[in-house]
């Protein structure tokens, strides 16, 4: 079972060192963070949109086009709820619909459509474990990538054991069709014991296994495929940093792209 | 706190932090679209009967793996996002807070790592740890997505709450049918794992586990006051849940 929106193909972003993906990502979140006008939003929205089609990886955007749909409408829907502004659009029955209200609650269903695709980005042009390699090379403890790789792993074979449980449990007639929130939860039970208990299964047989094999936690590490930093990544860091460094700028010196001033 | 970090010495408990973490994201992944409440944000997370009994069971691992768990979700689910950061730090309470409140919350718990079904101490600490942590894993969220502007904290808070809670409840049922089997067949109760000795419960862990309890009801009372300043309110609670986790 192949749950990834990894796309293998052969694209400049795909050849970038993954600490430079993820740090990338991490700055065009901040990006995203400095403004909530919606006009300076839709340039990054574009931007990242561009990086994408770089990637030659819209065809994993395509898959959530319905999320990315539901969560601008969504916002357009519940802000002007909870953020007011100063100027007055429209009065319905004593509630009034303000022009900043409706600006923000536009900008942030673009910024969450942002996340979602410099997400993408990542998720969709590193593989899993070049994702580990380079969390373990930016500092993280080995144990804990370990569990994390690990867990990437197994996540598609529990998958692939949870449908078969879900396969045999219906054909004993389990109905799993009920729209009821409680049914729903309830439901689930007759084959999340399964699940549960050949998962902590494996959990004894991986144990053996890796201290069979000397593994110990605290040891020093070497790798299979060290990815180091080339030229590209570097123009990529300095570039994507001081466009960071301008946008700070624009936000903080001239005090634009805002239509709420105390909300991010 | 100590045995969240203790615990990455152990072989065992880092198998476990993997498998709850795979069983965890496989769960949220198989329905992550069946029923959304907030697309893209949350749904309706039949997967959230796994979190006190992961907690009880495995400990330090259940809340790790709940963590990287949810983390995994999130990139598999293509809403990987700086709200996913949010998600792994209240996902982990969700897991964290139902072992070291087990024996700390008094008077309304255990006075031994144990579940037992047939007395009312043991259901009465597990409805009420599953309350607080509920609650505690919806503001963190609440808080970190009402910043970025994801969704209002009023909104999303009580989401949150009532998923994990209806969620644990349902857990119960879970948690009597493995327990036996995890700690007396399989022998993975993480107090054997880790071979935990408690003697005595340490005042500053029952300081802990009534700050994060009053965090948690300020916060979720605050999110249905209309007319007092929310910022205020859900800073405080964070604060209060925060500081009480770093003491448990």
């Amino acid at each position: 079972m192949n749950l990834s929106l990894y796309q293998d193909k052969d694209t400049w972003i795909h050849r970038l060192d993954p600490r430079t993906k993820i740090t990338g990502i991490i700055l065009i979140f901040a990006m995203c963070l400095c403004f909530n006008d919606p006009i300076y939003i839709a340039i990054l929205t574009l931007g990242v949109l561009f990086i994408l089609f770089f990637a030659r990886s819209l065809k994993s955007l395509w898959t959530l086009r319905y999320i990315l749909i539901l969560l601008f409408l969504f916002s357009m829907i519940i802000w002007p709820f909870f953020v007011k502004g100063k100027t007055v659009w429209l009065c319905i029955k004593g509630f009034y619909i303000h022009k900043e209200s409706i600006l923000y609650a536009i900008a942030m269903g673009l910024r969450l459509s942002t996340f979602v695709m410099a997400g993408m980005i990542l998720i969709s042009t590193t593989k899993n474990e070049d994702i580990t390699n380079g969390l373990i090379m930016m500092g993280l403890p080995y144990p804990i990538a370990f569990a994390i790789s690990t867990a990437l792993r197994l996540v598609p074979t529990f998958a692939g054991a949870g449908a078969t449980i879900v396969q045999a449990q219906i054909s004993r007639g389990l109905d799993l069709e009920s729209k009821n929130i409680f049914k729903r939860f309830s439901k689930f039970i007759p084959f999340a014991v399964p699940i549960f208990i050949i998962a902590i299964r494996y959990t004894n047989l991986l144990s053996m296994a890796l201290e069979s094999r000397g593994f110990s936690p605290a040891s020093p590490r070497t790798m299979y495929r060290r990815p180091y930093m080339k030229k590209n990544d570097w123009i990529v860091l300095i570039s994507l940093l001081i466009v960071f460094v301008i946008i700070l700028y624009i936000r903080i010196f001239l005090q634009a792209g805002i239509v709420i001033k105390d909300r991010l | 706190m100590v045995f969240a970090i203790k615990m990455w010495n152990n072989i065992r408990m880092i198998v476990l932090v993997a498998v709850v973490a795979a069983i965890y994201a496989a769960t949220l992944i198989a329905f992550k679209t069946a029923i959304p409440l907030i697309p893209g944000i949350t749904e309706v997370r039949v997967a959230n009967i796994f979190p006190m009994t992961f907690g009880l069971l495995f400990g330090p691992a259940g809340a790790w793996g709940l963590a990287i768990g949810n983390l995994i979700g999130d990139i598999f689910g293509g809403t990987f996002g700086p709200a996913s950061i949010a998600g792994f730090f209240g996902n982990f309470l969700l897991g964290f807070l139902p072992y070291t409140m087990w024996t700390t919350f008094i008077p309304f718990c255990e006075n031994q790592y144990k579940w037992n079904k047939k007395s009312y101490k043991s259901w009465w600490a597990y409805i009420s740890i599953n309350l607080i942590s509920s609650i505690a894993c919806s503001i963190i969220i609440g808080v970190a997505v009402d910043i970025l502007g994801i969704a209002p904290y009023e909104v999303i808070s009580k989401i949150i709450t009532l998923n994990n809670f209806i969620g644990g409840l349902i857990g119960i049922i879970l948690l009597i049918s493995v327990y036996d089997v995890t700690t007396k067949q399989l022998g993975l109760f993480w107090i054997d794992v880790l071979n935990v000795d408690v003697k005595k419960i340490s005042k500053t862990s029952m300081v802990g586990s009534w700050l994060v309890t009053v965090g948690s009801i300020i916060g979720i009372v605050g999110s249905f006051i209309v007319d007092v300043s929310i910022l205020n309110i859900k800073w405080l609670s964070v604060i209060f849940i925060v500081i009480g986790s770093i003491l448990l």
